[in-house]
């Protein structure tokens, strides 16, 4: 539930003084996109992204490109000089949940944690987000998923999970998410079975509609025009 | 010794819920009786309700939400918006009562009859959106108190303090964009609890940025962390902000005896959060204040947590 369950606690920093194609080296070696930068220690000041080092590089269609200049631009611009000060932290006590929304609101792909005294704890990012989901749902075991439209109406999850368990089908997670018609909602069961033809007859003959999941989900996301 | 005013009316007994809701009619007779065995009423101010201007709740709540929920009321509905809100034909009325028994608390401080009061109201408010009820709320009372404070005795700058165990989100939203308004709430994660909103991270929005704050308790946690917590983060935000009168949306549901949270404060603590608060209203509004009952539900606890309430307020 908390951040410092889920968060990547082997964090790879950077100092301030470093040069920023040390830093673009260090993210390409350790496959992540974001450098916090400390100092003293363990004290976070700031945080440098691959975005930021982007920004920093030359543009390749420039006519007159000067490489010999623009190396040493380059050889001269420090960590500090491209990073984001102070930028936005999270306690390790913050849930997953103040995680994904605070991801959400300031639309940033990672957070590094810190102490009450700003001491750098570790790093959470939308991977690892992911990755605790992953384990929520149980999708990262084999299973089906399946989508079943339900009436909003107390009493009907129960059916549901009683038709699942009546099968003898082990349940790895179920999620309720809204749908796109007023009065039903979508459920999606996780079954850790390959064998789900008769539960889905059983659920069809009980009156509820299945649906494909990924039809659900692709119908949330944005229509193009 | 302080001059504390006590809105006591019977006919809030008579918003009904049902056998098996927790916020029941016994609560305000609780509270009543906590107050009059510990013969604290001779001391006090009483104040009856009486009916409201329809225009302060219309400044908070929108006309199409409030004719609803008096339709809904007068069909006879056993509920309204959810399930949490269950109601009889009499909640509509005395809903009415309970912002009105409000406003003229509010009028009597401003006019000097009382420093202070105790309001103890059902149904509670603090939960209740513009246009949506919820968590047993129906009217924002303290949200309407405060505007009214403000259009009608131009109080520049209103301080709502919260300590309900639920976040008060129809209060934080209703005043979100606003800077006159401060919305602090100490209240139990929204991660463990209803209803799921008040994060840490939230701190008001456009204009208002800066005039909202959460403190958040785990469960399991209590006096220790409510102690550092107010110090931290109240008290500061306080002394910054500089309220001309401080309502307390006063809710005893943290208790460690209530069902209704994890959270596991003492009795005394309630005590020291209440002189708390009377040290930022003396410190900053002159002791201007006025309490409003949100929830608690541990009616073994009621008696006890409204009679220390109602002291400190007399004792200033």
């Amino acid at each position: 539930m908390f951040v410092s369950r889920s968060m990547t606690k082997k964090v790879v920093a950077i100092d301030k003084d470093a040069n920023i194609l040390e830093a673009r080296e260090k993210m390409q070696e350790e496959n992540i996109r974001h450098l916090p930068v400390v100092e003293d220690g363990n004290r976070l000041i700031g945080i440098v992204s691959d975005r930021d080092i982007r920004s920093a590089l030359p543009h390749r269609s420039f006519e007159h490109f000067d490489y010999k200049k623009e190396r040493e631009r380059l050889l001269s611009l420090k960590v500090k000089d491209i990073m984001t000060v102070d930028p936005i932290t999270v306690s390790p006590f913050y849930t997953i949940q103040d995680a994904l929304l605070l991801i959400q609101q300031k639309r940033v792909g990672a957070f590094p944690v810190v102490d009450e005294k700003g001491r750098l704890k570790g790093i959470i990012s939308v991977r690892d987000l992911l990755r605790a989901f992953i384990n929520v749902l149980g999708i990262g075991e084999p299973g089906t998923l399946l989508c079943i439209l339900v009436e909003e109406k107390v009493g009907q999850l129960k059916r549901v999970v009683d038709a699942i368990s009546e099968e003898g089908i082990s349940l790895g997670s179920i999620l309720v998410a809204r749908y796109w018609d007023q009065n039903k909602r979508a459920v999606f069961p996780y079954l850790l079975s390959q064998n789900v033809a008769p539960i889905k007859r059983k659920l069809q003959n009980l009156g509820f509609t299945l649906l494909d999941p990924m039809e659900w989900y692709l119908e949330q996301l944005p229509q193009g025009d | 010794m302080k001059k504390t005013g006590f809105l006591h009316d019977d006919r809030y007994a008579l918003h009904v819920t049902g056998s098996y809701h927790p916020e029941v009619s016994d609560r305000i007779r609780a509270v009543y009786h906590g107050i009059e065995e510990a013969g604290l009423l001779p001391r006090l101010t009483m104040i009856k309700a009486c009916l409201p201007e329809m225009k302060w709740i219309e400044a908070i709540h929108e006309k199409d939400y409030i004719e609803r929920f008096s339709n809904a009321c007068s069909a006879g509905k056993p509920q309204f918006c959810c399930a949490d809100n269950q109601m009889c034909c009499e909640t509509y009325d005395i809903a009415l009562l309970a912002v009105g028994g409000i406003l003229e608390t509010a009028r009597m401080l401003m006019e000097g009859h009382i420093d202070n009061a105790f309001c103890a109201v059902r149904p509670p408010g603090h939960h209740a959106e513009r246009d949506k009820a919820m968590g047993f709320c129906y009217f924002n009372n303290v949200a309407i108190a405060a505007h009214y404070l403000q259009a009608a005795w131009n109080i520049k700058r209103v301080a709502i303090i919260d300590f309900d165990v639920h976040h008060g989100n129809g209060t934080q939203h209703i005043f979100e964009q606003d800077p006159s308004v401060f919305y602090y709430s100490i209240h139990q994660h929204p991660s463990f609890s209803y209803p799921g909103t008040g994060r840490d991270f939230d701190q008001g929005m456009a204009e208002g940025f800066g005039f909202t704050k959460n403190s958040l308790v785990l469960p399991g946690q209590g006096d220790d962390e409510y102690r550092a917590l107010m110090t931290r983060d109240l008290i500061p935000a306080m002394d910054r902000f500089k309220p001309e009168i401080v309502l307390v949306s006063t809710g005893f549901d943290a208790h460690e005896d209530d069902d209704m949270s994890d959270v596991k404060l003492t009795t005394e603590c309630f005590s020291w959060i209440m002189h708390t608060i009377m040290g930022l209203a003396e410190r900053h509004a002159a002791g201007r204040l006025i309490s409003i009952l949100e929830g608690g539900y541990a009616l073994h606890r009621l008696p006890e947590l409204a009679q220390h309430h109602v002291e400190i307020l007399l004792n200033g």
